[in-house]
């Protein structure tokens, strides 16, 4: 079992290197994909002095902080992007049959599909992250915990596009609901959980778990909280775990009925 | 020893089918119509350890299912399948560590990488170790004459080496069966060539259990010795390559150029099918004549230029598909 | 012109069984309305009240207007979509055929998006209203302008984005650019009106692209007056021959170095 999962990192690796060996190929690509991410997520931040110009507050957070809720929310994104890049295409690869190739590899076939390529601009979203953290104010604590939420948050967006791109087994062709649910993630991961009232600001703490990966990391890094960091843990585990379970049941789908053969 | 053993296996699917035009478009979301289509319909066979098999029909046929199947990728509606003594629907990960899969034109090479590094990529797959996988890789390397572009970009090789580079890396882990699926489709005939040595020398030096679709007849003279033919889901033919020959070695085409021309019609054993001018192709029942009865019917004086030849096998296989 | 007419009506033919796929970006667009009116809700301490001359009505239509607009153009997809044509050397094939390759791509690709579009006007207009109970007041002569604003507006950004496209003639790969113009766009043009802006930085957005393909349109919905409209349309028209001679002098150029180095 620990050798299985020795092996299977060690695959994962190799990969995240030739992916990056690849695209190191055209340098000014590279670094031009890389630097524009990071201005163009520096752009939202005009968006916020504007709106910091109207009022001191907004939804109970600082200018400060919501230049932390930015940070976490893109080396998040960054990192998911960045490592699992194919969870965000899931759908694609189930209704094209791509998977095929990852299920004759004596490998997780989930793992091997969601690593199988990286997406370079994703080092400029982890990148800024880091930056944005640094110019809030950077301590080793507040380093430690924003890379461990970053990591966790990252694993919660992946779980959940997988679980988006799992619908694939069932309804086939639905890469438009995936790409709908993963950019409601985003969209609302940039704004302070505080402008939302009600029934929406409960949803979003709850079934579409912004809180796991932005709004409690916030305050946790903001003022320290033990029980809230074993809270994102522990759920971060449960809903990875849930996602793998799903998978595989959608995946014996995939194998017993081959709904995605149109054309034999 | 059997390696490869499929009894009673069954699968079929449900194809959504679309009404043409507009309102067709409306419909099919709102009421998808199904039809099931028996892709492979109660089929059976074994292949023994060592042998190179084809396995043939035309589209649509079940290959591509049926070799699914025995990979594991898909579980069957019904029957029994035995890979190397593990059932594939249990045991897909054990399997994959014993077979090799070459999915036609499927590249799995990462192109900018060295054919070296590609090697050691995909050692870590099969969890070969650092000094064995280097071992491997020079021994491969060696047999199969890559030494001289080991360390070369993919990008850069040409087709026919890039093409010996996946085979290659198919075969890092020992496979003791490879699945090959139209290995040589969309390929140009120098390459075609040199993939069928490969597979020969695979065959031959490591005694690998070949079984292989091809749409490509000469693919299949030049390399298997036994060959499966399956059509519309069922096998229609299970027999040795010289067999297959043998069965139809009863008829042979005379392609004839004469001085003056003959009235072939209406005589025994002779079927025309074509004639231009002085130009005849001929088709010789041997059970109803023989040569030497026609030849002199045509009378050798009389003859400019003759061709005689046995039927092309891509006919023969042709006439088992349409069930002649 | 007919002939791009038919490109466009195959498209959209042959995008109707996405039907469904639309309605669920369609909630995209929704939830983000949602989240504009929910911050707009927590700016705006009383309705009533004037913010760079916007009342919190006004903005949260200036956001649907622009969010309809900005999303008429599906930016993203298409300026991939031209990327790849000249990447991957589509674009060689397309070259001998009787029609242009701009006027072929901004027809095909709007052909796709119509339906969308059209979904997000009932939708968005629909929210508008259930939620704010208020529309701005707007005579025929006025709402036929806004529309013709609104038009211009999404072919200004379209022409813009196959000039983006193009630029992959170039540099390898443009879509780092269409970000940053994107976020431009998004940032300073489709959340906030060119009055939130301090002096000087108002005065160069005026000249931007914003002006034409975000403020202009959403301006004139909200806050209708005729001397804008001649200001607008003006700007509007002039962008549009700029924009399209812009990508007309990029693609000749970059279809004389494909001839060169033989695509």
């Amino acid at each position: 079992m620990l050798q299985a999962v020795k092996n299977q990192f060690n695959v994962t690796v190799k990969t995240i290197k030739y992916g990056l060996m690849r695209e190191m190929i055209n340098k000014t690509s590279f670094i031009m994909n890389v630097s524009f991410m990071i201005l163009n997520n520096a752009s939202f931040i005009i968006q916020w002095i504007v709106i910091y110009s109207l009022k001191d507050n907004v939804g109970g957070y600082s200018f400060n902080q919501v230049l932390l809720l930015w940070a976490i929310a893109a080396s998040t994104y960054g990192f998911s992007h960045f490592i699992f890049k194919k969870s965000y295409s899931l759908s694609d690869i189930i209704t094209n049959g791509k998977l095929d190739s990852f299920l004759v590899q004596p490998k997780n076939v989930l793992i091997s599909a969601i690593t199988s390529d990286i997406e370079v601009s994703a080092l400029g979203d982890i990148l800024y992250g880091y930056i944005v953290l640094a110019i809030s104010g950077l301590t080793l604590t507040r380093f430690l915990l924003f890379t461990l939420f970053s990591i966790t948050g990252a694993i919660v967006i992946t779980d959940i596009a997988v679980l988006l791109g799992s619908l694939s087994f069932w309804f086939g062709k639905s890469d438009m609901i995936a790409d709908t649910g993963n950019s409601l993630m985003t969209n609302f991961a940039t704004y302070p959980d505080g402008i939302f009232k009600g029934l929406a600001r409960i949803l979003l703490l709850t079934i579409i778990p912004l809180g796991l990966t932005t709004y409690f990391p916030v305050w946790i890094i903001t003022t320290f909280n033990l029980k809230l960091t074993l809270i994102v843990i522990i759920s971060t585990i449960i809903i990875t775990l849930f996602t793998f379970i799903i998978f595989y049941k959608g995946l014996r789908r995939y194998s017993s009925t081959n709904l995605m053969i149109s054309k034999i | 020893m059997s390696v490869i053993s499929v009894k009673n296996l069954s699968k079929s699917f449900k194809v959504k089918q679309k009404e043409k035009g507009f309102i067709g478009s409306v419909k099919s979301i709102i009421q998808p119509n199904y039809k099931v289509i028996k892709a492979v319909n109660d089929i059976s066979f074994q292949v023994d350890e060592g042998e190179v098999v084809a396995f043939i029909g035309p589209n649509g046929a079940g290959k591509s299912t049926t070799i699914k199947m025995l990979t594991g990728i898909l579980y069957p509606d019904s029957g029994h399948i035995d890979v190397l003594g593990i059932d594939p629907t249990k045991a897909r990960k054990k399997l994959a560590y014993e077979i090799g899969t070459v999915f036609g034109q499927k590249e799995q090479l990462w192109m900018h990488l060295t054919a070296y590094d590609n090697f050691k990529f995909f050692s870590a797959i099969y969890d070969i170790p650092e000094k064995e996988a280097e071992k491997r890789i020079e021994e491969l390397s060696k047999l199969f004459d890559l030494e001289k572009f080991i360390n070369t970009p993919v990008r850069n090789l040409s087709l026919g080496q890039r093409v010996r580079c996946e085979f290659v890396a198919s075969l890092i882990h020992k496979p003791k069966v490879l699945f090959l699926d139209e290995p040589t489709i969309g390929l140009d005939p120098v390459v075609k060539e040199n993939v069928r040595k490969l597979i020969k020398k695979m065959n031959k030096e490591y005694h690998t259990t070949i079984f292989l679709t091809s749409h490509d007849i000469s693919d299949i003279e030049k390399l298997c010795k036994r060959v499966i033919i399956i059509n519309d889901g069922t096998i229609v033919m299970d027999d040795s390559m010289s067999n297959l020959k043998y069965h139809y070695m009863d008829k042979k085409i005379i392609e004839v150029k004469l001085k003056s021309k003959i009235n072939f019609n209406n005589v025994k054993g002779i079927k025309v099918l074509k004639e231009k001018e002085n130009n005849s192709r001929l088709e010789i029942n041997t059970n109803e004549t023989n040569l030497t009865t026609i030849l002199k019917f045509i009378n050798p004086e009389n003859i400019i230029d003759i061709n005689i030849s046995n039927i092309p096998l891509e006919e023969i296989i042709s006439a088992i598909y349409r069930k002649e | 012109m007919k002939k791009y007419l038919h490109i466009y009506k195959s498209e959209l033919m042959s995008n109707l069984q996405y039907m469904l796929n639309i309605v669920f970006r369609l909630v995209n667009f929704l939830l983000l309305i949602f989240i504009f009116m929910n911050l707009w809700d927590y700016i705006y301490d009383n309705p009533n009240e004037l913010i760079n001359g916007y009342s919190k009505n006004q903005m949260i239509w200036y956001v649907i207007i622009t969010e309809i607009i900005w999303g008429a153009t599906d930016g993203r997809r298409y300026c991939r979509k031209i990327s790849e044509d000249v990447k991957g050397g589509n674009i060689a094939y397309m070259m001998n055929k009787p029609y242009s390759y701009i006027g072929y791509s901004i027809a095909s690709h709007l052909g796709e998006t119509t339906i969308k579009t059209l979904i997000s006007v009932i939708v968005g207009f629909a929210m508008g209203l259930f939620f704010l109970k208020d529309f701005p007041v707007l005579t025929l002569p006025a709402i036929v302008i806004v529309i013709i604003s609104s038009i211009l507006a999404v072919l200004i950004n379209s022409l813009l984005v196959t000039f983006i496209g193009l630029i992959s003639f170039i540099i390898e790969d443009s879509n780092p650019i269409f970000w940053l113009y994107s976020k431009m766009i998004l940032v300073l043009g489709v959340l906030f009106p060119i009055e939130y802006f301090p002096g000087i930085f108002a005065q160069i957005m005026k000249y931007s692209p914003i002006y034409v393909t975000c403020y202009g349109p959403a301006k004139l919905f909200v806050d209708f007056s005729y001397s804008t409209t001649v200001e607008i349309l003006l700007s509007q028209i002039i962008y549009l021959c700029i924009a399209w001679l812009m990508c007309h002098a990029l693609y000749m150029k970059g279809v004389r170095k494909l001839n060169v180095t033989g695509g």
